[in-house]
């Protein structure tokens, strides 16, 4: 077992990687097709000059910032609430909408926004793009930043607040800057799945929110595109690098 | 425009994104994909300053399923003609005024006063096509008629597109009924037949059918015109057939949205589009059929002699424009189609 | 301090409510409305549409979807487990190894299914070098059928069964797996019944992870099934495209739901690890 266990985790590993190894190999063939013909950089020249691939992903960059940064903040004090003490009805919709199938999820905020539209005089958009998004990364966040604050000693706040500050001032000098690596994972965790949605971005997005996973899913039906290769390449190292960053940061 | 720059304000982002357009005059035009020429968009933006901002989408569902709840911020959008009616009794649909579109002559006298909409009182025919069989010459003779996709000749290696409308059709046409029989009868005679055919099928398959065609994943397929003269254009050894039994005939209309405020910019841009020199310009870059009859004589002869796309009139007389089924049949067809994907 | 916990609740309780509550409420209603002639929803109320969601057409298709969802499931336990075992054991490099099983995880969903249509294509890369290595003449047909749409889930959704996995594992006392071997146990004993037993929790929030998504899942059958198949996901979605029949998406979505919550309950009354 000693060395059965290596040998098939990197038979798993591989499973993992090397569809995108591959993709990343044939992002740089000069063939539209499968078969080899030679270094190029020809699709990712091409991906650089699409004005409707650079226009979605500053939208889906602009999207999964804001959604993010929104999702950290409240899904943070969610989770210092929580610790404190259970809260079940919370709890309970938390896990509930971290389950929902993304097309019920979709499903019902285009049902609610098309509500919302008989009253109000607004249109689908990046705003209501970046509502979903908050909306599905809260419970990641919760959940990352959560396990992380139950390994801390709740004591800590409470002798600060015995020597006089206020619970806001515990929270804010003790237990956040303690908490600042798990809330960056949870805000990693929380872009990703944001950068990456379709299902329910599709159901919400308006004119100007076209996301990149949209035209991706759009350049793919309409078939094989190396472009999409050098994109995806593209999206795997930018992500890989911001792993790492925040890796470091974490360390030091 | 002023919501997104209010949500922006909101979220302390102003600046950040594409705020400076917000004094020039804009339009939002979502249309299928390969619609428009390199030039149609920034000739028009130069010449009224007018911007406009262009999507483009790969279905019917797609794009309803984007303006269906009213205020999605699009402007023109190009339902194909069965989709007029549906949208125009979900009230998504706002009446076209004649008079601001003087060059409506322009269209060839099939669309003047097409069966969907005898007034083009909602829509503006633009583009045209027929699914026919895509296949590859070079895995034997052509097939002539549907019928042929039900034989074992091209078993695993054909498809047919992931439609109920497409398939239940060309099952009917096979059966020498009509593409819009709607009887139960008729619908369940249908399934019969497409049940038979889903063994030999390798999958059903809307625009992805043109690289793997291409490539010679497939050998035959149930495809649109428009798809396949691409198809063609990139592997010259493919060849479209419309087949003997009959074919579908669909007609891509431009209309305007009932929740745009931009009423004005649309029908002027619609007019443009009339015009006879940008429809030819248009039809030379993404070689589609148009609906603009003054239009064809400045095509460039290799175009409009495509077969593809510009069929005789022998054989346009075997098509059938796809019309709108009622509520009733439609819900029948939906489940039959189910019942065909289950299977 | 009553009061900050409220204030720090407010937020997320808010579009809990306005953004999950309310619109799961909205298609309640709208499954029991009546169809539009043309899509749409209209009065009068009817129970119809969740009449016809027990229709035996829908009930197969239901079917067919756990079974899939299971299967995917099992397999990921299956590929999860030794991979999980792997990195807890790891010592300092696990940080690292855990990253490599996320690094997949981080690229689009799309890009993902887009590599294995990619490598599964009759042209595709697998066939082509089959071919060339003379060890196939036809193409094997591995793109649209039921095992590309497996194996698209797995490859999806394996991260979600590796973590929660890992960090049960990660909890466990190597001694433990130790002591059984010091008792005469053989390694396939002690992994049976000690270690398999000991991460039942972990395996549990894994399979829900994994199960649920595989279980609403419509892009992937729809790239990697080539539309031969019908799953729930593709199903819900076809209520609000092609059909235009929202009471009926409507019923079909919260009953999908339904079957969620009660896979939750049963998660939190078995006191496994809560989800959250």
């Amino acid at each position: 077992m000693k060395r059965l266990l290596p040998l098939a985790a990197t038979g798993i590993y591989a499973f993992l990687h090397l569809p995108l190894l591959v993709l990343a190999v044939f992002s740089v063939n000069s063939s539209r097709f499968t078969l080899w013909e030679g270094f190029s950089l020809r699709w990712y020249q091409a991906a650089f000059q699409d004005q409707q691939l650079i226009e979605a992903t500053v939208n889906s960059l602009l999207i999964a910032a804001v959604a993010t940064a929104a999702a950290a903040v409240i899904g943070t004090l969610c989770a210092h609430a929580l610790w404190k003490k259970d809260a079940p009805i919370i709890t309970m919709s938390l896990s509930l909408s971290l389950v929902t199938p993304e097309i019920v999820a979709g499903i019902s905020l285009l049902a609610l926004f098309q509500w919302i539209f008989r009253f109000l005089n607004v249109h689908l958009g990046l705003h209501t793009v970046i509502l979903a998004h908050v909306s599905f990364c809260i419970s990641f966040v919760v959940i990352v930043v959560l396990a992380r604050l139950r390994t801390f000693d709740n004591s800590l706040e409470e002798a600060a607040v015995d020597l006089g500050a206020t619970e806001w001032q515990a929270f804010r000098h003790v237990t956040l800057p303690n908490l600042m690596p798990a809330i960056v994972s949870a805000a990693l965790l929380a872009f990703t799945i944001s950068f990456d949605d379709y299902v329910i971005t599709s159901m919400v997005a308006g004119v100007d929110s076209e996301t990149l996973p949209m035209v991706l899913y759009a350049i793919a039906r309409r078939g094989a595109n190396p472009m999409v290769n050098a994109i995806s390449t593209i999206i795997v190292l930018g992500l890989g690098v911001m792993i790492l960053a925040s890796e470091r940061l974490k360390e030091s | 425009m002023i919501s997104r720059r209010k949500t922006l304000f909101f979220l302390g982002l102003t600046g950040v994104a594409g705020c400076s357009r917000a004094n020039r005059l804009r339009l939002n035009v979502f249309n299928w994909s390969n619609y428009v020429g390199e030039n149609t968009l920034p000739a028009f933006e130069a010449e009224t300053g007018i911007r406009v901002r262009y999507a483009i989408y790969e279905s019917n569902e797609e794009m309803l399923a984007r303006v269906m709840t009213g205020n999605s911020g699009w402007d023109v959008v190009f339902p194909s003609n069965y989709f007029i009616g549906p949208m125009r009794e979900m009230e998504l649909l706002a009446p076209l005024d004649h008079s601001r579109l003087g060059q409506l002559g322009n269209l060839d006298s099939i669309f003047q006063k097409p069966e969907w909409d005898r007034n083009l009182h909602w829509s503006m025919p633009y583009m045209w096509g027929s699914s026919g069989i895509l296949f590859n010459t070079k895995s034997g003779p052509s097939p002539r008629t549907w019928a042929e996709l039900w034989t074992s000749r091209f078993q695993g290696r054909m498809t047919m597109l992931d439609d109920p409308a497409e398939v239940f059709g060309a099952a009917l046409k096979k059966l020498g009924r009509s593409l819009n029989a709607s009887s139960e009868r008729d619908l369940r005679a249908a399934l019969q037949e497409a049940l038979r055919q889903k063994p030999l099928l390798r999958a059903y398959l809307n625009a992805e059918v043109r690289d793997q065609i291409v490539a010679g994943d497939i050998a035959a397929c149930q495809t649109w015109a428009t798809t396949a003269q691409q198809a063609i254009d990139a592997a010259p050894h493919l060849h479209y057939v419309y087949p003997l039994e009959g074919y579908a005939l669909y007609a891509d209309c431009a209309a305007l949205l009932r929740e745009s405020r931009r009423a004005d910019l649309a029908h002027q841009f619609l007019d443009y589009l009339l015009r006879a020199d940008v429809a030819a310009g248009i039809v030379t870059y993404s070689r589609t059929a148009t609906a603009n009859a003054a239009a064809r004589t400045r095509i460039p002869a290799a175009i409009s002699s495509l077969k593809t796309l510009y069929p005789d009139s022998e054989t346009l007389a075997r098509g059938e424009w796809f019309a709108p089924l009622a509520a009733q049949a439609q819900r029948l067809r939906d489940r039959l189609w189910t019942e065909l994907k289950s299977a | 301090m009553r009061r900050l916990r409220l204030l720090f609740l407010f937020p997320t309780a808010s579009i809990l409510l306005l953004l999950f509550a309310v619109p799961l409420g909205i298609l309640l209603v709208y499954a029991c409305m009546t169809r539009g002639a043309y899509g749409g929803t209209m009065p009068p109320f009817t129970g119809e549409s969740w009449l016809r969601v027990l229709d035996p057409l829908y009930l197969g298709i239901v079917g067919r979807s756990f079974l899939v969802a299971g299967i995917s499931t099992l397999i990921c336990v299956v590929l999860g487990f030794p991979l999980a075992l792997f990195i807890s054991r790891s010592g300092p490099r696990k940080n690292l190894y855990l990253s490599l099983v996320m690094l997949p995880f981080w690229t689009s969903f799309l890009v993902r299914t887009y590599a294995w249509m990619f490598l599964l294509r009759d042209t595709g890369l697998i066939n082509t070098a089959l071919q060339s290595l003379g060890l196939i003449r036809e193409p094997l047909p591995l793109l649209y059928n039921w095992w590309a749409v497996i194996l698209g889930l797995v490859y999806g959704y394996l991260p979600f069964m590796v973590l929660p996995l890992f960090s049960t594992l990660e909890r466990l006392d190597p001694a433990l797996m130790e002591a059984a071997g010091d008792l005469g146990a053989r390694p396939s004993q002690s992994l049976l019944r000690v270690l398999l037993p000991l991460s039942a929790p972990g395996i549990r929030a894994g399979a829900i992870l994994v199960f649920i998504p595989c279980l609403g899942a419509y892009l992937t059958p729809d790239l990697l099934g080539g539309g031969r198949t019908i799953l729930i996901g593709t199903l819900i979605q076809n209520q609000f495209s092609n059909s235009r029949d929202w009471p009926f998406g409507s019923a079909i979505s919260l009953a999908l739901m339904a079957l969620v919550m009660v896979m939750l309950w049963i998660q939190v009354r078995r006191k496994g690890e809560p989800l959250l």
